[in-house]
């Protein structure tokens, strides 16, 4: 995916800055509303479908729901804090940082919804959220604990950096990184809407 | 709102009707509209007159983001985790039925 992913943005960029004239963009525009309905259909699609979180739900007791809950809020925090910082509205801090590092998606529904700098901030930010967590990981077992180490990962904990956890924890915290990891990217499209919003 | 609704009628239909064998397909029409959505943002990007300029700053922003949400996060799950999730699985030993989830991953 990243390589598609930058693929994309590099290509588009070098498009919009010598390639394609200005009336272009508009016509983008409205195209682009509907791949992002597309997407979202999508989306849902697959967390629907997704049967597997259900039953291991029932099968684990409610405390495995600690891990996404902690991650749900500290993102949605540091998004408010963001936008204090940064002098940034809110409706476009909080998702921004609700992308819990699902770079592609983040940046391309803010880029859509709140315009190319928010969009690419969500990319970059969220791209770099995966990175840190590659060398965070290791650090947070060492010096918290192995439930800690699915925090920086976020959505990213089933697919991108569970070889790090499988390589650094036990089989126990494997599994809760992936349930982790998919929750967290089921709820990544539905808080980047939500916020976007309601704030 | 519509983005919303329309996401919701496809966990409907996700859970519903939509056999689990076209997951493959469904998830590789994700691919190409993330991928259409980031190269419409790079147009709209690279169409602005100063936007080499206004890199820098968008990394700096995005740095801030990255490290602000990782450490938030990680002190919540911290918290939670050295408050209830240690003790539960030293009583429950959550590491019991991993074995055929790993198959299914990895």
């Amino acid at each position: 995916m990243i390589v598609i992913a930058i693929t994309a943005l590099i290509l588009g960029v070098v498009c919009g800055q010598w390639l394609f004239p200005a009336d272009w963009s508009r016509w983008i525009g409205i195209l682009s509303d509907y791949i992002l309905y597309l997407l979202m259909f999508s989306v849902g699609i697959s967390i629907g479908n997704n049967k597997f979180v259900l039953k291991k739900l029932r099968e684990y007791n409610l405390t495995v729901l600690l891990i996404p809950f902690g991650i749900v809020l500290g993102s949605a925090l540091s998004g408010f804090f963001c936008g204090v910082i940064l002098n940034m509205p809110f409706s476009v801090s909080v998702p921004i940082a609700s992308g819990m590092g699902w770079y592609s998606l983040s940046g391309g529904m803010m880029g859509k919804l709140a315009g190319p700098e928010a969009g690419a901030i969500a990319f970059l930010s969220n791209l770099l959220r995966e990175i840190l967590s590659f060398l965070l990981i290791p650090l947070i077992v060492k010096y918290l604990n192995p439930y800690t180490a699915i925090a920086p990962a976020g959505a990213t904990s089933e697919d991108t950096t569970l070889p790090m956890m499988i390589k650094y924890t036990s089989e126990d915290v494997v599994v809760l990184s992936v349930l982790n990891g998919m929750l967290c990217s089921a709820l990544v499209p539905v808080m980047t809407n939500f916020f976007y919003e309601v704030l | 709102m519509a983005v919303m609704v329309i996401m919701l009628l496809g966990v409907l239909l996700g859970y519903r009707w939509f056999p689990e064998r076209w997951g493959k397909w469904n998830a590789s029409i994700q691919v190409i509209c993330i991928a259409l959505l980031i190269f419409s943002m790079g147009i709209k990007l690279g169409s602005r007159e100063n936007f080499l300029s206004e890199l820098t700053q968008l990394g700096w922003k995005s740095l801030l983001f990255a490290l602000l949400s990782i450490l938030f996060s990680v002190i919540f799950v911290y918290w939670f985790s050295e408050k209830w999730i240690q003790k539960t699985s030293q009583k429950t030993n959550l590491g019991e039925e991993q074995s055929d989830l790993k198959g299914e991953r990895l």
